[in-house]
């Protein structure tokens, strides 16, 4: 125990202190030109080693995995597109792609909508209990997605009919009569996706909440007054005054939540698997690599991602600049 | 100036590509021969294993003794998710000295990038093939090289009965599949449901409606056609894999014929799926699992306390009564480390008599030797399950075990569930098992 404290004592030291060296070092490099040059040099040299880092630890991976999608499940020979054809054209990887567009296209709705309702409902209360609202809808964050998923398999569990109930959703419908139903194994009309969506929902809203929150507040209570006197009533002053005015805002926590849901893991390998058609981008390429020890098949996935990903990061950057320029 | 920028951020990340020109890895990676893929030849070595809770407790305690006597230092690496470490550990060459492998397919593969030892030379082969149950010891071997030897076994094909209301009732262990057959449907005739089943396992789920299958093919077509199936010399939806389905639908999924019906099946974890059976007007007479469900987070606690009174067993039959086939799996340990003496030492030790006394005691633990002394089983019913093994005409492993990874943990485990649960018809279920055997 104490050797551990020691060397983790030690890594600091020498982490830190190996940085100050690194830099002062560079920093002896500039100072060897002459002084027009140096100028120019140093910002370079200063962004040589996290530019090398990111290098390493970033780009070459990413790079190195576009190579092995067009390589065989071992990554010892080319095969060319035929990883990409052969998943385009598997059922189980386009059920995969449709379960993951209805993710993105639900969750980060159902959030921002989520979000405003609560924003907007607990600014009407009074600020104790606008504290005690909010501070019970932001909680969820605080639990790792895996702790969610075990939390919600008790609202989801089901148990042979005749048995006792653990399950909350089905003690519910024992109780008033019915028969238990096994929630997460239903995918006509993919019913358990959805479900499973309801988590992600219920640890996110807090997120989408609290940004939300602090842009209808920050909203002029003029232009809310102007509205009202003209005779507009409530749903019209929400959706024609706050929402346009807090624009940027809800676009910032759609592309936030949007790029989570693209990456979500966690709750359905832990809930299902993937099994009963639940099956997503992140599940299925761990299940790939790991359980099938096919190289190819993860980085072909893992690359379809990325495209995927990357207008929307295109975006966000672009979106960013705008705002940068506002200043 | 847009262009010349994205033009730059170009020409980087071209340069930088062509820094991984050499990116196809050379098959073989880490290979070294008979010696193992792991150099490490001190008194201290690591052993990984995939179980944990109370049975790591009690390996580890199994172990003491004899490693403070020989001055090894052991350091043990339990983990649930065995398979993904171990594929994970063996990629990045950070390889333990000792795995124990609780699935003989992911041995085999890892076998065949050259990381393991050869162990014909290191354990006692004679007294081994003498005295351990064979097919346990061949589950060991990679195209006629031992690379595992078995620490423990555990036997799959038995079926739990609750004893006193079977006795009462006046039901008798069939001796052949056509008696379990008639059997099932006189109980079913009585109103009860005659079996119990639950595929629910989490990640896992379909795993116990594998081993109902794997058992009926052994049982009606014997070894040598178990063993091609599970080999893949003849295609999944063979017509002798649509038979045993067929069998497994007249018992299991007939109406009347499974508690709580076919649909509560897929959702029912398997752990617990036979507690109807020991309420006062059982739910159902008949449970087909390995033998550890008799245990603690299996059947109630007051019924694993009372083990002999509450519950029996038979094995289940084969065709005909002499035929006695056995379906089990078990955990293999495999050497890494080929030059390591200390490794060396341990598995001799964990496969010489006299191992595994204490353990055994403690349960948790069948021997994988005919000659261990049943006197250490905890109780009769565990003795008489270790007996089935070294009675048995044919004792194979789990064939979903042995069947590479994308098939024995993923596409089988997830059709059958898909079959079971009725969603999906049985040819369309096998022959898309079939289509998903990596082509090797």
């Amino acid at each position: 125990m104490v050797s551990k404290v020691v060397i983790a004592a030690l890594a600091v030291i020498a982490g830190v202190g190996g940085t100050v060296i690194l830099f002062w070092a560079l920093n002896k490099v500039a100072e060897a030109f002459p002084p027009k040059a140096q100028e120019r040099i140093k910002p370079y040299l200063f962004i040589l080693p996290a530019f090398l880092a990111i290098s390493l630890y970033l780009i070459y991976p990413a790079l190195n995995t576009v190579v092995y999608s067009f390589a065989n499940a071992r990554s010892t020979s080319f095969v060319g597109l035929s990883n990409y054809r052969e998943l385009l054209q598997s059922p189980s990887f386009q059920s995969t792609l449709f379960n993951t567009l209805l993710w993105i296209v639900v969750v980060p709705v159902a959030t921002i909508v989520v979000g405003l309702l609560v924003a907007t409902l607990a600014d009407r209360l009074g600020p104790r209990g606008e504290k005690s609202a909010k501070t019970l809808i932001f909680l969820p964050m605080a639990i790792s997605a895996v702790g969610a998923g075990t939390i919600w398999r008790f609202v989801y569990a089901s148990n042979p009919p005749g048995q006792q109930q653990v399950g909350l959703l089905n003690a519910v419908v024992v109780a008033v009569g019915g028969e238990p139903i096994s929630w997460l194994q239903l995918s006509e009309g993919r019913l358990n996706s959805f479900l499973l969506m309801a988590i992600l929902l219920w640890v996110q809203a807090g997120f989408a909440m609290v940004l939300l929150s602090a842009a209808i507040k920050g909203v002029p209570v003029d232009t809310l007054e102007a509205a009202r006197i003209d005779g507009a009533g409530e749903g019209k002053v929400f959706l024609r005054i706050v929402v346009p005015q807090i624009r940027g805002t809800i676009i910032t926590v759609f592309i936030t939540v949007l790029i989570g849901v693209m990456k979500t893991f966690d709750i359905v390998y832990v809930m299902t698997n993937g099994n009963f058609n639940t099956n997503i981008i992140a599940v299925d390429f761990y299940n790939q690599l790991f359980t099938n020890g096919n190289t190819g098949y993860a980085a072909a996935i893992v690359v379809m991602l990325m495209v995927a990903i990357i207008p929307i990061m295109v975006y966000q950057v672009r979106q960013f600049r705008v705002q940068e320029d506002q200043r | 100036m847009r262009l010349t920028r994205v033009a730059r951020v170009g020409a980087i990340v071209a340069l930088l590509s062509m820094a991984t020109t050499a990116c196809v890895s050379e098959s073989g990676a880490g290979a070294n021969g008979e010696a193992g893929g792991n150099d490490n030849t001190s008194d201290s070595i690591e052993i990984m294993y995939g179980f944990t809770g109370p049975g790591s407790d009690k390996f580890q305690a199994s172990l003491a003794d004899f490693a403070e006597t020989e001055g090894i230092d052991i350091q043990f690496s339990p983990t649930p998710d065995f398979n993904s470490l171990i594929n994970t550990r063996v990629q990045g060459n950070d390889l333990p000295d000792i795995a124990i492998f609780p699935q003989p397919g992911v041995m085999a593969s890892i076998a065949s990038t050259g990381a393991l030892a050869d162990l014909s030379e290191v354990v006692d082969m004679a007294d081994l093939e003498e005295n351990v149950v064979s097919g346990a010891l061949a589950a060991g071997a990679v195209e006629g090289t031992q690379y595992a030897v078995p620490l423990m076994i555990n036997v799959k094909s038995v079926v739990f009965y609750p004893k006193p209301a079977w006795e009462s009732a006046g039901y008798e262990a069939p001796a052949t599949l056509d008696e379990l057959d008639t059997l099932t449907k006189d109980i079913a005739a009585t109103g009860t449901t005659p079996w119990c089943l639950g595929l629910e396992s989490g990640a896992a789920t379909g795993w116990p409606a594998t081993d109902w299958l794997e058992n009926l093919l052994l049982a009606q077509q014997g070894v040598a056609t178990y063993d091609q199936w599970v080999q893949h010399e003849i295609p999944f939806d063979d017509p002798v894999v649509i038979e045993a389905a067929g069998t497994m639908e007249e018992l299991l999924l007939t109406e009347g014929h499974v508690n709580g019906g076919r649909s509560a099946i897929a959702a029912n974890n398997f752990a617990t799926a036979a507690n109807p059976m020991f309420e006062e007007a059982p739910g159902c007479f008949m449970y087909r699992q390995g033998n550890f469900v008799a245990e603690e987070g299996g059947f109630p606690a007051e019924v694993v306390s009372d083990l002999d009174t509450r519950v029996g067993i038979f094995p289940m039959p084969g065709l005909t009564p002499e035929d006695k086939p056995v379906l089990g799996g078990g955990d293999l340990a495999a050497l890494f480390s080929g030059d390591n003496e200390a490794a060396q030492k341990v598995l001799q030790f964990i496969t010489a008599d006299g191992f595994g006394d204490e353990w055994a005691q403690q349960s948790g633990f069948i021997s994988p030797r005919s000659d261990f002394d049943p006197a250490n089983y905890p109780n009769e019913v565990t003795a008489q399950i270790a007996q089935l093994a070294y009675d048995s005409t044919a004792f194979v492993f789990d064939g979903s075990d042995q069947m590479p990874g994308a098939v024995g943990s993923g596409s089988f485990w997830r059709e059958m569930t898909a079959w079971v649960s009725g969603t999906q018809e049985l040819p369309a279920t096998l022959a898309n098992i079939e289509a998903s055997w990596p082509a090797s």
